[in-house]
């Protein structure tokens, strides 16, 4: 198991951190459906957290919930100390940015525009400025650009700051996406699913970046399937199954968790496999 | 009280006559989440093709009432329904099917243009054979046309208390009434309803299951097209002319009849028409003078837009971003 | 039309066709001198031998290029050298005969419904025709040249720039010829000649390397386009009638260029904005010294225009406010009730239905001429000894707002602003999750359209001397949306083609009129289905249009790196 010392370590690094976000007893119900029953979870400003749970788990409820997308049904949500603001836009303002599951670009904009776009709350060019072309608008015109463009440097997107984002390769549509969140200059970033559909090679660029992300100082906060990489990225994991939060804790800790096997490929019949990443990427194949 | 009940039974049979355009707009809506800005021109079209009928049937005038309520109306019905229908299938095939995969802006603004169109089409063309002749003896649609008499209809009343109501009123109620019992039939026990309500609630899974989604929208929009029909010619008797800009005033209230029950709901359709029809008799006799009415009926679907966006009844999708 | 001859037998005939091809330009070239028909009251005469009437010698322009771009490719490749290939000589060649044929037979039917019958068809007439056949016919015959690329050849700046004065000096005198055409079929003549021209240039390439220059020049571009717009007044040498129509269009222009704003750049439907003209109108005549205005509070003309646009953009507010959260298409139908309310209030604020403001259905009559700057409007006056007219002033002022208009719409569009509303017409709930605010962004729009149309509205009233509640009824907004779906949605130069062309056809071609909004109904249903960005094509509209176009993602790509769109903070303040 563990080393006793890290985990020490790491468990004080962890209460000395802030809590970011602070979600309690969230449920989420849609008429008779409860998408997400009674879930709790903290992120700590710094950290890596993990959301795993098999499909229809409510992963992505529970998401949207934090986001302001949905508003839930009981619970509360708490960010930076503050209560969630009711509207997605005040979410972001207040520096929580996420991505989406199926990607949801603007295709018809460049890359760097997207990004641009990404810088709305933190630039304010009011409709004046831009009518008269004031000091301001030139400023931040070209602070904006600027920054787009190192932003786009920073997710490993050199020299595509032109390109229309639907003509992007997929692996990069979804960085350019991580690149248009970051842009809000968010103090949690939530990732739905940031390497479906990428290949080894890709995954393991996603996680480096992810890494990055965490070393400028923000929180993560990533859905994910593929096991192998929740378990080297994050410094927590909670499994939501059926809407609920079966399992938290830190990575090894839920991942030998006979409930959290179970839950992915159910109950066994023999005893449960030793290598459950793999058999956790199956399930979701 | 005499006056409120005569209000209100002009109301429900004015809403009658909206419930039986909206089920057009919502069954399409329901289907293609298409707002049909023609339908309002194919109830137009209903009512001339009626017309029509008579025409060709040879202006039968002053029958007894078994002969105009046994053959002569029945078959103006028929004459109006196909000539709606056939009107609505061409729109579909034509203006609005190429554009399915478009963005929502094209069909929007290609229903405009069939709206405008088909106005002006039978403005200009109407009884005559286009570019070359006029037919002798039809009349110019260019100006109000009077509706033929059907006797034991467009004459009788009938006296309730103190409360007078036109037989036309109780035909357009009748008509309301057995249209929708025909309609719950069709949705439930057809297999094409039952096609049509499992394409609104998801096409894609309907096309899996091999449902012909092209015909489902096709009998969405022939049932549409088909109660407007009877709907304009329920208007002709109601208000004894129909006219070529008849369908946008009657198809914007019948709009707003649709959303107000829930665009995409039949039922509330039916409910939101005779809801809409008794605000409208009610306001207009209590709120302002007459000039009004129309202004509290488009109030109202302001209004229901903002505060109750699924309507009365609830809608299949309200808002779509 | 490249399938129906394969290209086995095109290689093989070339030379052959090209020979026919050049006699029957040749022949049409010819025919100019000789009569087209028996009468002088078709067109503008063209009953002469050896006299060429205007028209006729717009025409030989377009027999001489299909003659020489039939036979200047004889030469040989090496003598053309890179223009063999940067140019499109043969399918240009094929435009060319095929519009040429087109604009003969509109002129020949002309002369025939004019005067009565095909038998007032002069020789002339006859051999024009049977030359554009021969011309069409063996061009089908020519092998397909490849996409032209004049735009990738370097050309000197000063090129450029009078590239773009004498095309805007042309299109000057083409706008005078236009609009002095009294007959209908020598109008329509003329404009088939203008279609041909701007489609043979386009095809042959010229166009696409007018754009480069455009975009490089853009300041030149504007100031001519404006320049020459100016000058117009003077061409008509105090034309009441014409000067009316063109300061009609460029009200209409104004409307829909606010318009634009709404659907073009957000991408809501708006039915019913016709209301914001009216509202600005309505105001603007209260305000005004009408004896029939009820208020006795007549503030100057640049008051009353803030007013008005204030007045539209409350309105605008008003019905934004708690609309456009529903968003989707309940919007334009909103829109459109709302517009319905505007007319039936106008309508019953008479002084019987409600307080006695607008004098119901009578309107308000008698609104006297601007008088504002130290000037005049109704006053006409002599400049350089030409006579400029009462509408000629409204004309300048209209002039104004619209350079106004443009402003707005091209520096909101090139900004952080612009940015927000192309992100809410992707995808609306992704832009709310970056933070964009979806509502505030729309209710600009909104607003801000409104206040464009209020501002408009007040010059119309005075303009226009009265004001009327028929005036605002729902097939002009739809117009409107017309105006901007046929010129192109989003850009400004094809909302300004748009507006002209649906204000200024039914205005000469007085014999359609009554087929006007039948053709305008069809127009919309056509335009949507083969061509939804419009005349000229935003490059994001059309991507949204034509989603499954991978070619055209490259090429919009390429397009937006050249002109370089989003990544110029420097950018022009104008922009056409």
């Amino acid at each position: 198991m563990g080393i006793p010392v890290e985990e020490a370590i790491k468990q004080v690094q962890t209460m000395d951190r802030n809590v970011l976000l602070d979600a309690r007893n969230v449920t989420m119900q849609f008429g008779g459906l409860i998408a997400v029953n009674d879930v709790s979870l903290q992120v700590h400003s710094g950290e890596i957290v993990g959301l795993i749970g098999p499909n229809g788990a409510g992963k992505t409820t529970f998401f949207n919930c934090l986001t302001g997308l949905y508003k839930p049904t009981f619970g509360t949500v708490t960010f930076d100390g503050k209560p969630l603001p009711p509207k997605p836009r005040m979410v972001v303002r207040e520096g929580m940015a996420r991505t989406f599951q199926n990607i949801r670009l603007f295709h018809n904009m460049t890359a760097i525009e997207n990004v641009m776009v990404g810088m709305y709350t933190r630039t304010h060019t009011s409709a004046i400025d831009a009518v008269f072309r004031l000091p301001r608008h030139r400023h931040e015109e070209i602070a904006s650009t600027r920054r787009a463009q190192e932003l786009l440097e920073f997710v490993g997107l050199t020299g595509v700051g032109d390109t229309l984002s639907r003509n992007l390769p997929y692996g990069d549509q979804r960085r350019l996406e991580i690149a248009r969140a970051l842009a809000t200059e968010p103090k949690l970033l939530l990732l739905d699913e940031p390497t479906a559909g990428m290949n080894p090679q890709e995954t393991r660029q996603a996680e480096e970046l992810i890494f990055k992300i965490r070393d400028l100082g923000l929180a993560v906060l990533v859905i994910e399937h593929d096991m192998r990489f929740i378990f080297n990225l994050c410094d927590r994991v909670s499994c939501l199954v059926r809407g609920a939060v079966l399992v938290e804790g830190p990575g090894e800790v839920v991942q030998n968790d006979p409930r959290v096997i179970e839950a992915y490929i159910g109950s066994p019949a023999t005893p449960p496999a030793p290598t459950t990443d793999s058999a956790g990427g199956a399930a979701d194949a | 009280m005499d006056l409120f009940f005569q209000q209100l039974i002009n109301g429900l049979s004015l809403g009658a006559l909206y419930a039986l355009i909206a089920v057009g707009y919502t069954v399409v809506y329901g289907i293609v989440q298409l707002i049909n800005f023609a339908h309002g021109e194919i109830f137009m079209v209903g009512a001339f093709g009626a017309y029509a009928t008579w025409m060709v049937m040879g202006q039968p005038a002053n029958l007894s009432v078994g002969m105009a309520l046994g053959v002569v109306l029945p078959l103006m019905l028929v004459g109006g329904v196909v000539s709606s229908v056939v009107v609505a299938l061409l729109t579909e095939r034509v203006a609005y099917r190429p554009l399915r995969n478009a963005p929502r802006l094209a069909p929007l603004i290609s229903a405009i243009g069939v709206s405008v169109f088909l106005q002006e089409f039978v403005r200009l063309f109407y009884g005559t054979i286009p570019f070359v002749t006029r037919i002798p003896g039809w009349p110019d649609a260019k100006s109000a046309v009077p509706f033929p008499s059907i006797s034991g209809i467009s004459d009788a009343s009938v006296q309730i208390g103190g409360v007078l109501v036109q037989a036309s009123a109780l035909f357009t109620l009748l008509a309301l009434v057995v249209c929708t019992v025909f309609l719950w039939f069709f949705v439930n026990r057809t297999k094409t309803g039952r096609a049509m309500v499992a394409t609104s609630q998801d096409p894609d899974t309907a096309r899996l299951m091999g449902i012909n989604v092209d015909r489902v929208i096709v009998a969405a929009f022939a049932v549409g097209a088909g109660l407007a029909a009877i709907a304009g010619v329920a208007h002709g008797l109601r208000y004894g002319n129909i006219d070529f800009r008849m369908g946008f005033l009657a198809g914007l209230k019948a709009f707003t009849a649709a959303v107000l029950g829930g665009i995409g709901n039949i039922n509330g359709a039916v409910v939101g028409g005779l809801v809409l029809g008794v605000v409208e008799a009610l306001a207009s006799n209590y709120l302002g003078t007459t000039a009004w009415k129309d202004v509290w009926a488009f109030a109202l679907l302001i209004l229901v837009l903002v505060f109750r966006p699924q309507g009365l009844l609830g809608a299949k999708v309200v808002d779509r971003a | 039309m490249n399938t129906v001859i394969p290209d086995r037998i095109k290689i093989a005939y070339r030379y052959p066709a090209r020979a026919v091809g050049a006699a029957g330009a040749l022949l049409m070239l010819v025919s100019i001198f000789l009569p087209w028909a028996y009468g002088t009251a078709a067109l503008d005469d063209m009953s002469y031998y050896g006299a060429p009437s205007p028209l006729q010698l717009c025409f030989g322009v377009l027999a001489l290029t299909v003659l020489a771009l039939l036979t200047i490719p004889l030469v040989g490749k090496q003598r053309l050298g890179k223009w063999a290939k940067v140019l499109a000589w043969n399918t240009t060649a094929k435009t060319a005969s095929i519009t040429a044929l087109i604009t003969a037979a509109i002129a020949v039917t002309s002369v025939a419904v004019e005067l009565g019958g095909l038998l007032n068809v002069e020789i002339g007439g006859w051999l024009v025709i049977f030359g554009g056949v021969a011309a069409v016919a063996s061009t089908l015959f020519l092998p397909d040249s490849p996409e032209p690329s004049l735009d990738e050849v370097k050309s000197p700046k000063w090129l450029q720039i009078l590239a773009i004065v004498v095309l805007m000096a042309v299109a000057l005198f083409a706008a005078a010829f236009a609009l002095g055409q009294v007959d209908a079929g020598a109008f329509l003549t003329f404009g088939s000649f203008l279609v041909a021209v701007v489609m043979v240039l386009r095809q042959f390439g010229v166009f696409g390397w007018l754009g480069m220059a455009a975009a490089a020049n853009n300041r030149v571009l504007v100031i001519s386009a404006f320049v020459v717009a100016f000058l117009f007044p003077f061409t008509q040498n105090g034309s009441n009638a014409n000067m009316s129509i063109a300061a009609q269009v460029l009200i209409f222009a104004a409307t829909a260029l606010g318009l634009n704003i709404v659907v073009g750049l957000v991408g809501l439907l708006d039915l019913g904005y016709i209301a914001f003209l009216g509202a600005g109108a309505f105001t603007a005549a209260v305000l005004s010294e009408s004896a029939y205005s009820h208020f006795n509070f007549h503030p100057p003309f640049i008051v009353t225009v803030l007013i008005s646009g204030l007045v539209a953009s409350l309105l605008g507010l008003i019905i934004g406010a708690p609309t456009l959260r529903v968003s989707g298409d309940y919007l334009a139908i909103v829109t459109l009730a709302f517009g319905e309310i505007f007319r039936i209030t106008m309508n019953n604020l008479d002084g019987n239905d409600g307080p006695d403001i607008t004098n119901g259905s009578n309107g308000i009559p008698d609104i006297p001429d601007l008088n504002a700057f130290g000037f005049n409007f109704g006053q006409p006056h002599v400049i350089l000894g030409i006579d400029i007219g009462r509408f000629a002033n409204y004309y300048w002022l209209m002039l104004l707002v619209i350079a106004l208009i443009i402003v707005v719409f091209t520096n909101l569009n090139h900004s952080r602003i612009g940015r927000g509303w192309v992100a809410i017409r992707e995808d609306e709930l992704a832009a709310e999750a970056m933070g964009v605010n979806t509502f505030a962004l729309k209710l600009l729009a909104f607003a801000g359209g409104a206040f464009l149309a209020g501002v408009a509205g007040a010059v119309k009233a005075h303009h226009d001397v009265s004001v009327t509640p028929d005036q605002f009824i729902f097939l002009e907004s739809a117009f409107l949306l017309a105006a901007v779906v046929l010129g192109g949605m989003g850009t400004v130069m094809g909302v300004l083609i748009g507006a002209t062309i649906l204000k200024l056809l039914p205005e000469k071609l007085r014999f359609f009129s009554d087929y006007r909004l039948l053709l305008f109904g069809l127009l919309m249903v056509v335009m949507m289905r083969f061509r939804p960005e419009g005349i000229v094509a935003d490059e994001r509209r059309q991507l949204e249009f034509h989603a499954e176009d991978e070619e055209l993602a490259e090429e919009v790509e390429e397009e937006l790196i050249t002109h370089k769109a989003h990544l110029n903070p420097e950018r022009e303040v104008f922009e056409l």
